[in-house]
């Protein structure tokens, strides 16, 4: 940690240079059939997200699909490591270390420097890029994320101390390695009156942000000034195709080096592969479940929540909705996460007997439920399962499908019954259980589930630093949940890739890419 | 006068069984009704009993069409899609033609402020992009066959309207109206004893040629997700469900597609010939 004058030189290159070379290049290329090869062999990445760019401004970045972006373009002080298993690495910060429970240390890399004139990364940056996003007044809809920050101490141009509130393990799960640990230009951004839309202003990243044709693609461009690293391709073109079977036609026609797939399509790709790629799948975070909204009086019967939660046959929705890829869920938190339960308290499997006794218990007749589900097709024959299920024990259910307008609005509607949902997750606990505390009843906890002890543990979750308590904190935040009869977990669902084998995809353990680390095989 | 009637229909009648294509459409329709009103006969299973085990398997002796996702007799799905392509469109035809009928006579024999104020209105709705329509009512009420059949109807009721107001006001200048008029006939006997007849066999066309976008309107929205619940089989959810498992079974959306197509055609070959053999030009014509 030397707290060395920062030396950042854009290369010096005139303009009569910077034609000179070009000139040389050209001839070189054009004269040689390398030319040729070199842009066939894939110079150019092409990969697909499912929803169009937001956002270029890590604060109010709008989640995955512009993250795939900022993890290109920006730096961080640490990333995710690709692999299977939940890791990081360090990116911008040559040196991280927590001092102790509220103090984390670093230093930055001497090499890293912003676009467009903007210099050299300094602490300041940091602090500039930490602090705004946790700044109520610059209202980050990812400020929950850096909520434990008090402020980040400037020690040095490139040194400074992240100084936490109280104690937030998530710090190193989320806040740092995701969308907002992606550091930006103090200067740049003070430039542009203090926040960016999808106009970029300096970035510093191994790729540079080159153009967004909305509703079209991305295309990102190898940063000439990094001193990083060395990227793999010239060019990465991210295509918004929301439509995954749109997808699989454009991989197959050629169009994209690397897709997400559609699980009915997982069986035959693998068994019958385009020619030079590979189909891999991955266990997902999502979380999916059949919740029952507790402040609706059809549903105050704690048995007869428990009768459906019973009759509810997972393997059966497994096998049709996700054609027997997906494994059964525990709860909100998918394995290799820390609070992930081994079993769950209401087994996967349907017990008829016993939903019938619990409803017997119940002393409710004549049972006629609602279930909404938003309009995708494994909701429609997860439903259409539970509908079959619930009838088995003398519950009549009805289908209300829901355009996505519609659907997110239900949250609030106290008239809402049954309800099918998948939330997406970070790989910390603490993200999962905070959609579930009492301050969320009617927002984005649809079932109003409140439990004194379930909001302790997600206020305390965070802080504990012991592995093993923080646990089984977590696994009886899981269990409260289940014992409330709310809730039937399903799924995590399952993420099947398809990649050319002239590329070498860098994933999240959850198959999820990171552009950057992407190479050439 | 009931002599030149029968000859009148005999004539119809004849004109209509020389033509091919007409008879073809009859044939069609006809077996569209009777598989519809028949359904609970022809179906080997239960149209919407789940069978996980036996999913997705392809047409065999005991699964003509196969199976979908949950396992359900595809055959038996198709058949039974049929009875909700009818369950919707005759109730739809039926409620806008009545509405119609209604509205395009007042509009026609009314004064020249309520005709102004009928077409107004009629044009409003017919300015509607039907799915925009269909959207914000679904949103509104949920999906549902009554739901369904209420869009139809509202998005319907302008094209039959403007054609009886049409009829009706070439018709209320006649020589026979006048007649009546003079003679102290009320406005409710010319309207119902000599104007409706009279524009009875133009609409009764139209609504055979109309019935096959209703039932495509109908698989639009069930397509959509905003026509029938699930589990009700329409050929709409059967296209959906065939789109989305398209590159594993080619069977859902043969189900769903095909006798879309074959209804569509059987109900404008239909509706095609009745047109001919009812107007006198086009009779002599061919």
């Amino acid at each position: 940690m030397g707290k060395n004058k920062i030396e950042w030189v854009k290369i010096p290159l005139s303009r009569r240079q910077m034609l000179k070379s070009t000139a040389a290049f050209s001839a070189v290329m054009a004269s040689s059939s390398f030319s040729n090869a070199w842009a066939q062999s894939g110079s150019t990445l092409r990969g697909r997200t499912y929803a169009d760019m937001r956002s270029l401004d890590p604060a109010f970045s709008q989640g995955v699909s512009d993250e795939e972006i900022h993890a290109c373009i920006y730096n961080k002080l640490i990333q995710f490591k690709p692999g299977s298993k939940w890791e990081w690495q360090l990116d911008a910060a040559a040196d991280i270390e927590q001092v102790d429970t509220t103090h984390i240390k670093f230093a930055l890399k001497d090499n890293i420097g912003f676009t467009n004139g903007f210099g050299a990364m300094t602490a300041e940056d940091v602090k500039f890029s930490f602090e705004r996003v946790a700044d109520e007044k610059m209202e980050s809809p990812n400020k929950p994320d850096m909520d434990a920050l008090s402020h980040v101490e400037v020690t040095g141009e490139r040194e400074g101390v992240i100084v936490l509130k109280s104690p937030f393990q998530p710090l190193w799960t989320i806040s740092l390695p995701y969308i907002t640990g992606n550091i930006v230009s103090k200067k740049a951004f003070e430039s542009v009156g203090g926040r960016i839309d999808t106009e970029v202003v300096a970035t510093s990243g191994p790729y540079t942000h080159f153009s967004w044709e909305p509703k079209q693609k991305t295309t990102l461009r190898a940063n000439p000034d990094w001193k990083g690293e060395k990227v793999a391709f010239d060019e990465v073109q991210i295509f918004h195709i929301d439509d995954e079977k749109t997808a699989e036609i454009a991989f197959e026609a050629g169009e994209l080096d690397f897709t997400r797939v559609s699980l009915a399509s997982l069986e035959r790709l693998k068994a019958n592969p385009p020619s030079n790629s590979t189909v891999e799948g991955f266990p997902s975070l999502y979380y999916v479940w059949v919740g029952m909204n507790l402040n609706n009086p059809k549903l105050s019967n704690l048995k007869l929540r428990q009768a459906i939660q019973h009759a509810i046959d997972v393997p059966s929705i497994l096998e049709a909705a996700y054609f027997g890829v997906a494994e059964a869920s525990t709860g909100i938190i998918a394995p290799g996460l820390i609070g992930n339960r081994a079993s769950n308290k209401v087994p996967s499997e349907a017990n008829i007997e016993k939903a019938r006794q619990l409803l017997k218990e119940s002393g409710e007749s004549n049972v006629s439920l609602r279930i909404s589900i938003l309009n995708k097709q494994a909701n429609v024959t997860t439903a259409q399962i539970v509908q079959a299920n619930l009838a088995a024990i003398g519950i009549s259910l009805e289908i209300d499908l829901h355009e996505a307008a519609t659907f997110w609005e239900l949250g609030g509607n106290e008239n809402l019954e049954l309800v099918i949902n998948r939330y997406s997750m970070t790989p910390d606990p603490y993200y999962a259980t905070s959609w579930f505390i009492c301050e969320q009843a009617g927002v984005w906890n649809w079932e109003g589930h409140c439990n004194e002890e379930f909001d302790r543990i997600h206020k305390e979750g965070p802080g504990e630093l012991d592995v093993g308590k923080r646990n089984a904190m977590y696994q009886r935040a899981q269990d409260i949940m289940e014992e409330s009869g709310a809730y039937k977990f399903i799924t995590h669902e399952y993420t099947p890739n398809i990649y050319r084998n002239s590329i070498k995809p860098a994933l999240r353990p959850d198959g999820l890419p990171l552009y950057r680390y992407f190479q050439r095989s | 006068m009931i002599m030149k009637q029968n000859n009148e229909l005999q004539l119809i009648i004849k004109h209509f069984f020389r033509n091919i294509l007409g008879v073809a459409g009859f044939l069609i329709v006809m077996l569209m009704v009777l598989s519809a009103i028949f359904a609970d006969f022809i179906v080997p299973y239960d149209p919407i009993a789940l069978n996980i085990k036996e999913r997705l398997q392809g047409p065999s002796f005991s699964h003509l069409l196969g199976t979908d996702q949950l396992g359900r007799d595809i055959f038996s799905r198709m058949v039974m899609g049929s009875r909700v392509a009818l369950q919707v469109a005759l109730p739809t035809v039926f409620g806008a033609v009545s509405i119609g009928f209604v509205l395009g006579m007042i509009a026609g024999f009314g004064p020249k402020w309520l005709d102004n104020a009928i077409i107004l209105l009629l044009d409003t709705l017919r300015s509607f992009p039907t799915v925009m329509f269909a959207l914000a009512v679904v949103a509104l009420v949920g999906p549902s066959l009554e739901t369904v059949i209420f869009i139809i109807i509202v998005t319907s009721i302008p094209t039959y309207g403007r054609v009886v107001r049409t009829q009706t006001l070439s018709i209320k200048s006649s020589e026979f109206i006048l007649a009546e008029k003079s003679m102290g006939s009320s406005t409710a006997r010319i309207l119902l004893v000599h104007i409706l007849p009279n524009i009875f066999g133009p609409i009764a066309v139209l609504s055979a040629m109309e019935i096959p976008t209703i039932i495509g309107l109908e698989a639009g929205l069930s397509f959509l997700g905003m026509g029938v619940r699930p589990p009700t089989p329409s050929w709409g959810s059967l296209l959906n469900e065939g789109y989305t498992l398209i590159r594993n079974t080619p069977w859902l959306l043969i189900a769903g597609g095909v006798p879309l197509i074959i209804t569509t055609l059987g109900f404008t070959f239909l509706g095609e010939t009745l047109r001919d053999a009812v107007d006198p030009k086009l009779r002599k014509r061919n």
